[in-house]
């Protein structure tokens, strides 16, 4: 299955979005329509097929970019729903990146965040799920990717999304324990965390323990200022954040930190202008979509970040998006979840 | 994708390498088939190896083929258990002299037995690691491979981290894998102390190093006091190392960061609330805690007066942090008893309202003061010292600038408090993109010595005046004021704050 035939006949132009301009560089909304529209279309694209792997999460992250930009009616819901629902594992409950591939709480994730978009849980077998994510919790609390046994705070954030996506966090996991692993996970040096006990801190799996904080609602557990001063130093003279100190900048760290201090209500220790001119200059002008760095290759992950990272920072012509599950505010509020966030101080 | 430079190249160019991408697209998509053929089948066999090799050693994160090959791992296995096992290896321990025989005999050895199985998968990841050294995937099946032998060599998985460290001394995934692999090995602690020295005398500006070195300190070397991160001896050590590394090279952060933990106060994530003020009268009490605490309920609350124990419950909440709560319980408050009150198992004495006014308070303000030897003070001077003469050099050194006011804070923090704060008012323009988090650290610090110097003031508790603070950017401990009953700030920062204005004592009884 490609995303080939999840596309329509592109319409030419449209109506809606707007090229607003911020400033510096303009985002060039219609070239990124046209490139995540156009994401796959040529089934034999070598990068297309050697990341078949991950295939869920792709569709994950255009349908999201595309959302936001207000226009998901671009790719066949019909055709994505049906992809979906062919990757649950019969067995297991969990879902496949794609077709021959095995289930893992990672790609269960974006499947459920594209139903979700789509408002189709109701298409696949939802308990099924949530026993493969409740099987999937150790004694200690943590979470496997799948039966294969690798632990990771990624796979937390995983397990707490699904369920809060699919209004099963009541009597499912054990909550608690799942807190008091992710919390082992935190530096004291710097309030961040690690992929597992002792791990250095890292922007993006600080996201997904700011993520399951939020999601817990147990954001009081932080140390907002360590962790807040330590994000906040991840940004560059160019605008662009790092993952860790000493390191380049890039969009999707920009995402997990902006994200992170977001949750936490301190967005306003960033620059915000600075970080909307990096992002504005990792697009690309003649394919359209976003790269790690300016003058990079760009893909479709970068590109739901740097839209993503836009949207958070409020820049006009696209939906509000929510920092927790990196989804349409609006989705969100139609499920009626509410991940915590701290007020500004 | 990361790091991948847009080049420009020539129509010619861009044909070839279409056509060879095309190759390589049919190549996968054939061995993609046919592995996935053979798994229904369930022929997890040697062909079965090799075709997953094939895919992995380009792209080793395709983590079902690592899951098919821990399936034909497994199954060679149990075919080994089930007898066919005569080349197996005995289990009894083996002399180091052996264990090189039998390296060297690995060859002969035939295909199926576990030992060369093993090493099979160990090489493999070895070879996916150097194309992609962040493989999850790969390091994952080496952790995994290695759980399945009960021989491992978990001192050889030691000297690959060394050598996979000096390629890329910030490879997470390495380090990550270096304390599984130095606990299975049973290393000393101080070994690996000595092993991170020794890295960040190679290259200072080594964040993961200095992070290794901090798990490793507070249990070598514990504070008794439990206020600082480790004993005061080894801190003044650190201090020097760390700010030897950071003067090579003032605008590199790693060792800066390293040194603001040093300078801290070490204190746990878990640890319990603490009492931060605490204020009753005939009907009803209120609390402040030091740190959120949202389910209060867990914790037990009493009322000691007198002869008599009263439990205060139904607490509700004053903000929405979980910091401070009321309880509207009635009490008989006797003004000639001394009350004490307990949370969990902290004690403290409360003292009568002065005057006419019913009731009694405690008050502890939040910045407490570390105790501090007289070598480690001397140390902080000499310290201070340094950065001063260097900011004469280098007056805009961002870095220098911060850890100059956090030193002069923690060799005085209310004698120093307006210079440190002059500080932060300089990295407001020095480090203009995070002008918003300096903002606030003043406003923090401001509140420490504000509450530091209320109980000296003649309207302590019922009024907290600061209304000359006109910087103000935000409120910070804004708890400690439920005591209250009357607050002034600055008009600007009460427009600001709107709804979160603190509650007082006052407010409440009003409320109720």
């Amino acid at each position: 299955m490609d995303f080939t035939t999840f596309v329509k006949p592109s319409n030419g132009g449209g109506s809606g979005g707007g090229d607003a301009n911020d400033g510096g560089q303009k985002l060039q909304f219609w070239k990124h329509v046209e490139y995540i529209e156009n994401h796959g279309k040529q089934e034999d694209d070598y990068e297309y097929c050697m990341t078949e792997f991950l295939r869920m999460s792709g569709i994950y992250w255009g349908t999201t970019a595309l959302d936001i930009m207000g226009q998901l009616e671009r790719l066949e819901r019909k055709s994505i729903i049906e992809f979906v629902k062919r990757c649950q594992c019969p067995t297991t409950g969990g879902f496949a990146p794609c077709e021959g591939h095995d289930p893992h709480l990672l790609y269960t994730l974006s499947a459920i965040q594209i139903l979700c978009t789509y408002d189709a849980l109701e298409e696949i077998d939802r308990e099924a799920v949530v026993r493969f994510v409740v099987g999937l919790q150790q004694p200690d609390g943590s979470f496997f990717g799948d039966k294969w046994g690798e632990v990771d705070t990624r796979f937390s954030f995983c397990a707490v999304a699904s369920l809060t996506l699919l209004g099963r966090m009541e009597q499912t996991i054990d909550v608690e324990k799942a807190v008091k692993f992710v919390l082992s996970c935190c530096n004291q040096t710097d309030g961040g965390f690690g992929s597992k006990p002792g791990a250095e801190s890292h922007a993006g799996l600080i996201y997904c323990c700011v993520g399951f904080f939020s999601l817990t609602q147990r954001l009081h557990l932080l140390d907002v200022d360590k962790l807040g001063w330590w994000l906040c130093e991840r940004q560059l003279p160019s605008g662009g954040l790092n993952g860790r100190p000493e390191k380049l900048p890039d969009v999707c760290y920009s995402w997990w930190v902006l994200a992170s201090l977001t949750i936490m209500g301190r967005l306003h220790w960033i620059s915000s202008e600075k970080l909307q001119q990096f992002i504005l200059s990792c697009q690309d002008a003649e394919t359209g979509g976003f790269s790690d760095r300016t003058g990079n290759m760009p893909d479709i992950f970068h590109t739901l970040f740097g839209i993503g990272g836009l949207s958070l920072l409020g820049h006009s012509g696209l939906k509000a998006i929510n920092p927790t599950l990196c989804m349409p505010q609006y989705i969100i509020d139609r499920l009626g979840i509410k991940p915590q966030r701290l007020p500004r101080p | 994708m990361h790091g991948r430079v847009k080049v420009r190249t020539t129509e010619e160019e861009r044909e070839r390498k279409k056509k060879e991408q095309a190759l390589k697209v049919r190549a996968y998509r054939a061995a993609m088939g046919r592995i996935q053929k053979k798994r229904e089948a369930g022929e997890l066999d040697n062909e079965m190896l090799s075709l997953t090799v094939q895919i992995l050693l380009r792209n080793p994160d395709v983590s079902t083929l690592w899951n098919i090959r821990r399936e034909c791992v497994l199954e060679k296995l149990s075919k080994l258990k089930e007898g066919e096992a005569t080349y197996e290896t005995p289990t009894e321990e083996k002399s180091e002299e052996e264990k090189q025989t039998e390296a060297s005999e690995k060859k002969t050895l035939p295909e199926d037995n576990a030992h060369s199985v093993f090493t099979h998968e160990l090489d493999l990841t070895e070879q996916c690691l150097m194309v992609n050294p962040k493989s999850y995937n790969a390091w994952h099946h080496r952790c995994w491979t290695l759980e399945q032998n009960p021989q491992a060599d978990w001192q050889r998985e030691v000297q690959l981290c060394n050598k996979y460290l000096k390629f890329d001394e910030r490879n997470f995934h390495t380090w990550d894998y270096r304390r599984y692999v130095t606990g299975k090995a049973m290393v000393p602690a101080v070994q690996e102390l000595d092993f991170c020295t020794e890295k960040i005398k190679v290259n200072f500006s080594n964040y993961s190093s200095w992070h290794h070195r901090s798990l490793l300190l507070p249990g070598l070397y514990p504070n008794q006091q439990k206020d600082r991160p480790m004993s005061e001896e080894k801190l003044q050590k650190e201090l020097e190392m760390v700010l030897t590394a950071a003067f090579t090279d003032p605008n590199d952060s790693s060792a800066w960061f390293y040194q603001r933990w040093l300078l801290g106060s070490g204190a746990q994530l878990d640890r319990a609330p603490r009492i931060a003020a605490f204020r009753l009268d005939s009907h009803g009490a209120v609390l402040a805690l030091d740190k959120p605490y949202p389910d209060i309920k867990q914790l037990r609350t009493e009322l000691i007066g007198g002869e008599e124990t009263i439990l205060l419950e139904s607490w509700l909440p004053v903000d929405k942090l979980g910091t401070s709560w009321k309880c509207q319980q009635n009490f008989d408050y006797q003004r000639n008893s001394a009350y004490s009150f307990r949370l969990s198992d902290q004690n403290v004495n409360l003292s009568p309202m002065s005057g006419s006014e019913n009731g009694a308070y405690y008050f502890a303000p939040p910045h407490g003061t570390a105790s501090c030897s007289k070598d480690l003070l001397a140390e902080l001077q000499t310290q201070l010292q340094s950065c001063l003469d260097l900011l004469e050099f280098e007056p805009d050194s961002k870095w220098t600038l911060l850890t100059s006011a956090l030193l002069m804070r923690a060799i005085d923090f209310s004698a120093n408090h307006e210079t440190s704060l002059l500080n932060l008012a300089k990295l407001e323009k020095v480090d203009s993109l995070r002008e918003g988090y300096y903002k606030d650290l003043a406003a923090r610090w401001t509140m420490e010595s504000e509450l530091d110097k209320w109980p000296q003031t003649s309207g302590f508790p019922k009024s907290f005046d600061i209304a000359d603070k006109v910087l103000l950017e935000s409120l910070p401990y804004g708890q400690y004021l439920v005591i209250a009953d009357e607050i002034s700030i600055p008009n600007k920062l009460k427009e600001k704050l709107g709804d979160s204005v603190p509650k007082t004592f006052a407010d409440l009884k009003l409320l109720s």
